[in-house]
């Protein structure tokens, strides 16, 4: 698959980010049920279809780290703010910190060319979105329809 | 010797209140699908408990949901088992709530059931050998008329749509593919990002470097809560991702909804057809 609109280009830089944090701890069991759905789809505005496509394709598998971060830097400055905050938010949720989450966080920081305040805000963001995730995966009403825990915890 | 009358006869030396919840529920399949809704329902509530008491103590009294989830989280529940149990719980709810359940709905989480009792045994007797054999369908006391298999030929169509929806909706939410090598997949992200690393540490620290978003990321929130600086930006961010998660959340509710209002009408036309039968007009 080609990337041709803004959309596809979000979601592709949203996955390879994602990704890459979520297992940055060197957990393979994080791959498997790791989720992010309903931030990129309610934050990012992916469509599950683009979700889907995306997912799907061989170019997922084909591009490198470096590939996110130059598509990253193209993209318009609010997207790649959102992107970062989802990225923090899954390094937040699974509590540690580990030496290759930060540096992807680093890395992902300084290619969107944040200042340090900057960062720092938007991690707090990331931080409060993280613990309002699994506070509500926590609090589930048993009869809800739509209620599957792992759409809310990344 | 198993009790060929029933399909989940392994399940007494594994687990007699499960077997006997599992044996009443396909006892009342045809009879009354929303009793074995009930039953399946609390038979996988039993299970997850008992899973639950093994991998995370402290957690028996959750709810079902929350339960599954950690267990999920935890790694003690596969994600076919997790989607499995999660189908028996959202229609044992749904039939608690007075939504009727069509025999064939009912056929179908019974069928979860058998397949997740084989799993559940073989974890729960570490290395006990059960033969849970094939699944038979229990028969109903009368062979369903013409009218009555078209009936169930749309509750059956209606349930495939059902679970296609939640496989899709689940498969956009998570980061990788169901049947994606995880393992192959973290070994080359850790590749790569210890390459980047061994650039910084050699080409020296980017613009926001590794020791400032340790410390941040070590912040604590109820500071951030009361920071003068932050506290604003924090809680209008919660609101605002309360408000958009809330609305991706109930357009799937919405979807489920109508599945429910589709699935009652189909249940209404079988009911009024019995009555038509009782009555010897059909």
């Amino acid at each position: 698959m080609s990337l041709e609109t803004l959309e596809e280009k979000v979601a592709m830089v949203w996955f390879l980010a994602a990704r890459a944090m979520s297992v940055a701890d060197g957990n393979p069991e994080t791959a498997r049920q790791a989720a992010g759905g309903l931030y990129a789809q309610a934050i990012l505005g992916i469509s599950e279809e683009d979700c889907l496509r995306v997912k799907s394709g061989d170019l997922l598998d084909e591009m490198t780290l470096l590939d996110c971060l130059a598509m990253l830097r193209q993209l318009p400055r609010e997207y790649g703010e959102r992107i970062m905050t989802g990225v923090m938010m899954i390094a937040y949720a699974n509590r540690s910190m580990h030496p290759l989450e930060v540096r992807w966080a680093s890395t992902l920081a300084s290619s969107l060319e944040f200042s340090e305040d900057h960062f720092q805000r938007m991690c707090v963001n990331a931080r409060v979105m993280s613990s309002m995730l699994d506070a509500q995966s926590q609090d589930e009403s048993s009869d809800g329809s739509t209620d599957r825990d792992p759409e809310v915890t990344a | 010797m198993s009790d060929p009358a029933t399909n989940f006869g392994f399940l007494d030396r594994c687990d007699p209140r499960v077997s006997h919840l599992a044996r009443q529920a396909e006892h009342y399949v045809h009879s009354d699908p929303d009793s074995c809704l009930f039953k399946l329902r609390l038979m996988i509530e039993l299970m997850a408990k008992r899973l639950a008491s093994l991998a995370i103590p402290g957690m028996h009294d959750a709810d079902l949901s929350t339960m599954l989830g950690m267990l999920e989280r935890e790694g003690s529940l596969p994600r076919k088992q997790a989607d499995g149990m999660h189908a028996i719980r959202r229609d044992g709810n749904a039939a608690v709530h007075g939504n009727a359940t069509p025999a064939p709905t009912a056929m179908r989480r019974l069928h979860d059931a058998h397949r997740l009792s084989g799993w559940y045994a073989r974890n729960i007797v570490r290395g006990g050998r059960f033969d849970i054999g094939e699944f038979k369908p229990p028969e109903p006391k009368a062979p369903p008329s013409l009218e009555e298999s078209d009936l169930h030929d749309q509750i059956h169509a209606l349930e495939d749509r059902i679970e296609e929806r939640r496989r899709k909706t689940r498969d956009a939410l998570l980061l990788f593919r169901e049947n994606e090598d995880s393992e192959a997949v973290c070994k080359r992200y850790r590749i790569e990002l210890k390459a980047l690393n061994m650039v910084a540490m050699a080409a020296g620290e980017p613009l926001i470097d590794a020791d400032f978003v340790a410390l941040v990321m070590a912040m604590d929130l109820e500071a951030i809560y009361e920071h003068p600086a932050f506290g604003g930006d924090s809680r209008h961010a919660r609101r605002n991702a309360e408000s958009q998660l809330s609305q991706v959340k109930s357009e799937m509710a919405e979807a489920e909804r109508v599945y429910l209002q589709e699935r009652a009408e189909l249940v209404q036309a079988m009911q009024l057809l019995k009555r038509r039968q009782l009555r010897g007009e059909a």
